[in-house]
């Protein structure tokens, strides 16, 4: 029987949740010898908004801007580090724009077929603009979504799986 | 993450007791560290002005969103406030405001803070939605109409 996925992408955001689903994205692909992609989005959409409506003064957008692609370049080498510890092999992409169109894009350019993402939002809200941008890539993925509620079950799965940089390979 | 996610109705007061930018300012840091723990409320005061010095967060459509980032929380925070009265926030438009977002954020939390702020420009901008913002006279109805 073939296996159900083959490349799977996760989304981080440096968020606690993000990385609890890399975890997850990292045991999936192992057990199902899965290729793995991790992608940050800068999201230079909102940077731009806040902006145009004069909430961020052009000194307040650089510096952040350099914040988050700092924290993109961490997370991502976070994820490779994780992923190398139990043997696979994550590729990673740092993108910038609207989250959810880059991701959207990235899933249709590269075929993937499965999306993993950390928790979506606890409270919801009826109106479109208080969509979360995780909220948002769930609802427009053109592929099957999993979604990772933070829990301890992640973690002890993840850190059961045998290490291979401790000599498990 | 969203706006939403952090509403918090421990952290919403309606109406705002006082009527000067300053005094608003303090109100909210206030608010903010009734709830979360007094020790840090003068290092989140300094942030907010700090920031308010480099320009006003006073923007348009009776709308202030005075922010700052800082060590002082280790978790994004908003406190939404609703004054009676307009208050001269030195609004970029000129006009006075009445709707306050103080919007605090560690510091290595910088993509949830600009989509807190987003979200909040977003959810802000209908006049519809202002207009009932502007009645409401409780925590409560504001949690809900911005849950709604």
């Amino acid at each position: 029987m073939t296996e159900p996925f083959h490349r799977m992408l996760v989304y981080l955001d440096g968020s606690e949740a993000s990385v609890t689903a890399s975890m997850a994205a990292i045991v999936l692909c192992k057990r199902l010898e899965a290729q793995l992609t991790a992608i940050y989005v800068v999201n230079t959409r909102a940077l731009q908004d806040l902006v145009k409506a004069r909430i961020f003064l052009d000194v307040e957008e650089r510096e952040y801007r350099r914040d988050i692609e700092g924290d993109a370049d961490r997370y991502l080498r976070h994820v490779q580090r994780l992923g190398r510890q139990k043997g696979v092999e994550v590729l990673t992409v740092k993108s910038s724009g609207t989250v959810h169109t880059e991701v959207r894009n990235h899933i249709m350019e590269n075929k993937v077929d499965l999306l993993v993402l950390g928790g979506i939002s606890q409270i919801h809200s009826r109106r479109d603009e208080l969509l979360s941008e995780t909220d948002r890539m769930m609802r427009t993925a053109p592929c099957p979504v999993l979604v990772v509620r933070e829990n301890d079950t992640i973690w002890d799965m993840f850190e059961t799986m045998p290490d291979m940089e401790a000599g498990g390979q | 993450m969203t706006f939403t996610d952090v509403l918090d109705k421990d952290l919403i007061k309606v109406p705002l007791e006082h009527s000067t930018k300053n005094a608003i300012i303090e109100e909210l840091v206030d608010v903010l560290a009734s709830k979360r723990g007094k020790s840090h409320r003068e290092e989140i005061l300094r942030a907010v002005l700090d920031r308010e010095a480099l320009g006003s967060t006073g923007l348009a459509d009776s709308i202030a969103i005075p922010h700052a980032k800082t060590a002082a929380v280790d978790k994004v925070a908003v406190v939404v406030g609703i004054s009676r009265l307009p208050v001269d926030f030195n609004a970029q438009d000129g006009k006075l405001s009445q709707f306050f977002f103080l919007v605090i954020a560690p510091e290595k939390e910088a993509s949830a803070h600009i989509e807190v702020l987003a979200s909040i420009a977003r959810a802000t901008s209908s006049p519809a939605f202002r207009r009932l913002l502007q009645s409401a006279r409780s925590a409560d109805e504001v949690m809900r109409l911005f849950l709604d």
